[in-house]
């Protein structure tokens, strides 16, 4: 630790050319609000830091294509502020508002929660619910496009390899972007590690649900998609029944565990109660 | 009556600065980043000091190797017990008297031994931080794990694992008795029995403990700590086998003590540092260090059983008590006799019957915080109050007002309650003050209102015969000078000083200058804690500018030609009440009274009432020297599927006395509650067989600005406190009924009751499911 | 240990300072820098007693590496004011008794200064979020909150 290096990269290039140059463990680091706690608590000893935080082309939300593009780098608070993405996400943006504090959201990157991969990342139910993609590059050229649901394989896990980083987060823009509800549980009203959430994304076609996407946060040992909800969600008209059975067939889906928060059978009944709000919530008008 | 001030010319009435919301004297220093905090000072050539701490909460320590520490580069000084002089204390409570019964063991360092997880095994001093971090990696402990015992029930049974090296895990324990449960009990028309379950709490001060020390150019061993004890110097002397004058401790501006910083922190550990290497040394506390190692709220088990008649008066009271007092005493006895005497809190009871126990585990030890073990108690007799109202049929209100103890009645300790009781009106104001009921906004959620009142002493325990020493002089150009030993944690305990000068003096607040919290250079006043110091020192440096003013005006009698009493200090002026033209400045007075040689500094003792100790087999005797009566009313909204709450309102009403300040009580009333507030619904150190599962404020959840509404504080002035003007104290009588206030709500919410706190959403959930 | 030699721009001062890799802001701006107002509550981000503006915007120093801050800016407490020119914020902490033992005040300020910079007529919800990542365990916000209020209806901020 005394010799940690820290190399500040000022283009992608230059990241890889410092990872093929240097030997030893490298952290890839931006907003710094995971990796300093870890430092500090031992739970990493990186020998180099590779500064992400000098790729000012990394920090961008855009229309790009029919799809959104939010660079990697930008801050949760400019997620949170961008009215472009309140319009094409409000899910996004909720979620956005309701991670860490303040200060920490001016820090934050929509790139390191993803990476950073905690199960109870604030970021990726929504984003899953959009259907997301991860889009990455990596040293030789070979960066790729990950669809977030495969992203994800453990708690702090992710597929990304070593020289790996990801560059920007895609999502098509939704036909109907208000039909969409997030909620968030936590002990505390402003840093809180979430209990459970859930975010859901409808395509509604009078009472019909032509696409259902619902995803949920820490009540596995990563962020999911719960297909067999979303399977449910999507056999016709959506009635008192169908929000009944499906907040039954999420209990399915999830593998929750007993913490210092809460216990696994309250998780369980939270994301049934969480989704079915979620779902009545979309049927009511959704986020806006 | 001891204690009570004479009857003063100037009257409440007139009062300039008392009373007023004057802006506090050390908040412009605060606000523009001057005042210094301990962890804020340097001192050239200074070391970093770091303690090693316990892997184990039970364990044998079979040895000690700090060799590879030792020849660490930089690294200056390691020390275990064996290297300090007297690494055993035995605490005599009291400040110059040893009360007969409870000696608690004070150990700097573990010897043989550990306690609990994080105590304290060695201490290194190096050039830097990283290599005093390096060099505690470095120290080699051999120990005996065993699987010690973390239940106090299970502590005080026979056989069980010997926290200690006595024989008993059972530290003290104390009983009431008055009249006869039994007889009681058969007289009740309704009896509630429950048991009551309290977590431990952590002060979480914004400040962790800090300070630094060094050898002055006498040798005199000097700190300067964030303390809410500059007294300790006396241990600290003990504890390195020099005479007490030899030690100095300087008391900084206090990050927020709330009883935390009563005990010995990081002083001992500094002072052996500089003394090793004599070289100055800083020692600070990392948020976790802090709360694996400093002490805690005290656990209880509370198993009460009240019975009361058909109308709702309480017949009898019995109850038992058990607190986790964790691996060492500190001041456990003495929060057990504050649970003890306040277990059936303000209400007239005939047949009460009260057994309480404290018992060691190995657990972080508990000590004082905020409440002294009232909030405990006040927990569990405010939600049987609320049990019996509902069997009974009786609003909350009701039956309170119906049992309220008034001036004149007596506790179930005998002591008769000599000044006004401030019941039922601080509990009816603060229900009228919650207004019309909310409503609730959908099928999930339920609304609920809940009151709690509470009774806190304020001034130390009456035999420990407190006293308070305070220095009031004015100087040759007329401003005022105060010297107090006083300590301020940031409740306004220096400030409030300069208030009673200025008051007295006939000057501004910006008059005055007070020095405070130096063992060598100002008059000791005793600890800051509880709740003495606005009594204590504030009647100490009322007494003493009481004598300056009463030369000023012998002087300025002669002078202008008129009796004193006819005189009125004023504005830096002396005037003829009646004949207003006639007037002199302060300043002519003060060098009249310079050339002929009257002093015009005092420096005054204030005495608390003595009384002898209490009958310990009976319970019977005062204790404390008075109380301050107060009262929470909560709305709240439960969402009966999360078991989420949120607080619609809020309201504290409290007898204050005569306040000083009234932003400085409101600012006690408002943070008061918020601090029990985060007692009530998220705040729990959780210690899993001795390992703390909370380890930094990410899993100790505190309220944020978002868990909190506004505060309403209701201050009532009775008059009739025995500090300074009338004055009560405050500090901690604001964070007792609080908890209960909430549970009550939440109970008349869901119509099912939670029996322990925090009331974390599972409990809520589990107790809907089981009803 | 290898050390850097950075530039910030302190208060409208520019300072250089030799830093190492693992050294945060915040150890920077305490023990090198003498901005000892910064305070040091957990070093992790759970308290906020350690916020500064960093290129305009309010952020945690014990979060932020020093060599992060190279050739940025950085508003502390004493960079909002002091006592020849008093911020509307510190005057108004003052007189509502806003302020207890005081560790919390300066990352308040700072967070109360960064919202009055984006908005300068905040409702009272918008305060209480604004400051959702500053602890304090004294006051119990309420005092807090009203001088923020009252500084903003002075208007110059």
């Amino acid at each position: 630790m005394d010799e940690m290096e820290h190399l500040n990269p000022k283009d992608l290039e230059e990241v890889f050319r410092a990872i093929k140059e240097t030997k030893g463990q490298a952290k890839f680091i931006a907003g710094c609000t995971n990796v300093i706690p870890n430092m500090r608590a031992g739970v990493i000893s990186p020998e180099l830091l590779i500064d992400l935080s000098g790729l000012e082309d990394l920090a961008h939300i855009r229309e790009e294509n029919g799809s959104i593009a939010i660079g990697a780098l930008t801050t949760i608070s400019e997620v949170a502020a961008s009215g472009l993405i309140r319009n094409q996400s409000p899910i996004l943006s909720s979620a956005a508002g309701s991670l860490g504090n303040p200060l920490t959201r001016n820090r934050a990157t929509i790139g390191g929660n993803l990476a950073d991969a905690s199960p109870a990342a604030d970021m990726a139910p929504p984003l899953l619910a959009m259907e997301a993609s991860v889009h990455t590059e990596r040293t030789g050229g070979r960066g790729r496009k990950i669809s977030l649901d495969k992203f994800f394989i453990g708690p702090h896990q992710t597929v990304l390899e070593d020289d790996e980083i990801i560059t920007q987060i895609t999502f098509s823009k939704p036909k109907d972007p208000a039909n969409g509800s997030y909620i968030k549980l936590g002990l505390r009203d402003s840093m809180a590690i979430s209990v459970a959430s859930v975010a859901v994304m409808l395509e509604m076609e009078g009472k019909v649900c032509r696409k259902g996407r619902v995803a949920l946060g820490s009540v596995a040992p990563t962020p999911i998609r719960a297909y067999h909800t979303e399977q449910r969600l999507e056999q016709g008209e959506i009635d008192g029944n169908t929000v009944e059975e499906c907040s039954a067939i999420v209990q399915k889906e999830i593998f929750p565990i007993s913490d210092i928060r809460a216990t696994d059978k309250y998780r369980n009944s939270i994301t049934s109660v969480l989704l079915k709000r979620a779902i009545l919530q979309v049927l009511d008008g959704g986020e806006r | 009556m001891p204690g009570k001030p004479k009857k003063e010319t100037f009257s409440k009435s007139n009062y300039r600065i008392i009373g007023k919301p004057m802006p506090r004297h050390d908040a412009r220093d605060k606000v523009f980043g001057k005042t210094k905090y301990a962890e804020d000072h340097a001192i050239p050539g200074m070391l970093y000091g770091k303690v090693l701490r316990s892997k184990y909460p039970a364990a044998n320590i079979l040895s000690i190797d700090t060799s590879n520490a030792e020849r660490l580069p930089g690294v200056q000084a390691v020390i275990t017990a064996k290297d300090i002089p007297n690494n055993e204390n035995v605490t005599r409570f009291g400040q110059t008297h040893s009360v007969g019964g409870f000696e608690g063991l004070y150990r700097v360092l573990a010897d043989k031994k550990v306690r609990f997880m994080g105590e304290a095994i060695a201490l290194v001093a190096a050039e830097t931080q990283d290599i005093a971090e390096k060099a505690i990696k470095l120290i080699l402990v051999d120990y005996e794990a065993f699987s010690g015992v973390f239940d106090p029930a299970e502590a005080m049974k026979p056989g069980a694992y010997q926290v200690g090296e006595s024989e008993s895990n059972v530290i003290c324990s104390y009983k009431v008795r008055k009249g006869d449960v039994g007889k009681g009990f058969s007289r009740s028309d309704v009896i509630v029995e429950n048991t009551y379950r309290v977590p431990f709490q952590d002060h979480a001060y914004l400040e962790p403990e800090s300070g630094v020390a060094w050898i002055d150019d006498d040798g005199v061993i000097t700190l300067q700590v964030s303390t809410q004890v500059i007294e300790h110097f006396r241990e600290i002397a003990e504890v390195l086998g020099l005479p007490h004058n030899k030690v100095r401790v300087i008391g900084t501006m206090i990050g927020g003590g709330f009883g935390g910083k009563e005990d010995i922190t990081v002083e001992t550990y500094l002072a052996l540092l500089t003394w090793k290497t004599n070289r100055p040394v800083k020692l600070t506390y990392t948020r976790e260090e802090s709360i694996l190692s400093h002490s805690k709220r005290h656990p209880y088990i509370m198993k009460y059983r009240t019975g009361a008649t058909k109308d709702g008066k309480l017949i009898a009271l019995e109850a038992e008590l058990i607190s986790d007092a964790g691996g060492y005493i500190y001041l456990s006895p003495w929060v057990l006799l504050y649970s003890t005497v306040g277990a059936t809190g303000p209400y007239d009871i005939p047949h009460v019957k009260v057994d309480s126990h404290t018992v060691l585990t190995n657990n972080t030890f508990s000590s004082a915080y905020r409440g002294f073990g009232v909030p405990q108690v006040c927990f569990a007799y405010e939600s049987q109050m609320d049990e019996l109202a509902s069997q009974l049929n009786l609003s909350p209100l009701e039956i309170r007002k119906k049992n309220y103890l008034q001036k004149g009645r007596a506790l179930a300790t005998g002591r008769v309650l000599d000044h006004y009781v401030a019941f039922p009106e601080t509990a009816e104001s603060a229900l009228a003050a919650l207004g019309e009921q909310s409503r609730s906004k959908s099928s999930a959620e339920r609304i609920g209102r809940g009151i709690a009142s509470s009774m806190t002493s304020y001034g130390r325990m009456v035999f420990l015969h407190d006293t308070s020493r305070s220095y009031v002089s004015i100087e040759m150009d007329g401003s005022v000078t105060v010297r107090c030993g006083v300590q301020d944690l940031g409740g306004g305990q220096a400030s409030s000083l300069v208030q009673i000068a200025a008051e007295v003096l006939g000057v501004p607040m910006e008059d005055v200058r007070v020095y405070i919290a130096d063992t060598a250079l100002t008059p000791l006043a005793g600890t800051t804690t509880a709740t003495r110091q606005l009594y204590m020192s504030g009647n100490a440096t009322l007494k003493a500018a009481r004598e300056v003013r009463k030369r000023i005006l012998r002087k300025s009698a002669e002078m202008l030609e008129a009796r004193p009493e006819d005189l009125e200090l004023w504005d830096r002026k002396v005037v003829v009440k009646e004949a207003p033209d006639r007037i002199i400045s302060l300043a002519s007075v003060v060098k009249a009274c310079a050339s002929d040689g009257t002093q015009l500094y005092n420096v005054a003792q204030f005495n608390a009432p003595f009384r002898e100790l209490i009958d310990f087999k009976t319970g019977q005797g005062q204790v404390f020297p008075d109380f301050t009566f107060g009262s929470h009313a909560a709305e709240v909204s439960v969402d009966i599927e999360t078991g989420k709450i949120k607080i619609l309102k809020l309201v504290a009403c409290y007898d204050v006395g005569q306040a000083i300040n009234p932003l400085s009580v409101e600012g006690q009333l408002e943070g008061g509650t918020v601090q029990g507030l985060g007692y009530a619904l998220t705040e729990e150190i959780i210690l899993d067989k001795g390992v703390t599962l909370t380890p930094s404020l990410s899993e100790y959840l505190v309220p944020t600005s978002l868990d909190v509404p506004d505060v309403q504080a209701i201050v009532l002035g009775s008059g009739d406190g025995v500090g300074p003007f009338g004055a009560k104290g405050i500090g901690e009588p604001s964070m007792v009924s609080i908890a209960p206030a909430l549970a009550n709500a939440v109970c008349d919410a869901l119509g099912v009751r939670v029996f322990d706190l925090p009331l974390t959403p599972v409990k809520i959930v589990n107790a809907l499911k089981k009803s | 240990m290898k050390t850097y030699l950075i530039e910030i721009t302190l208060n409208g001062e520019k300072r250089k300072v030799e830093v190492t890799t693992r050294e945060t802001l915040l150890d920077v701006l305490r023990n090198k820098l003498d901005a000892t107002e910064v305070k040091n509550g957990c070093g992790k981000g759970d308290c906020g007693s350690c916020a500064v503006i960093l290129d305009g915007k309010a952020v945690n120093s014990c979060l932020t590496l020093a060599l992060q801050a190279n050739g940025k800016e950085v508003v502390t407490l004493k960079g909002i004011g002091n006592e020849e020119k008093p911020h509307p914020l510190q005057k108004s902490f003052v007189e509502h008794g806003a302020i207890q033992c005081g560790f919390c005040t300066a990352g308040m300020v700072v967070s109360a200064k960064a919202l009055l910079d984006q908005n300068p007529r905040p409702s009272r919800d918008e305060i209480r979020e604004a400051i959702s990542g500053n602890l304090c365990r004294c006051t119990g916000y309420k005092k807090i909150v009203d001088a923020i209020q009252d500084a903003a209806l002075e208007g110059k901020s």
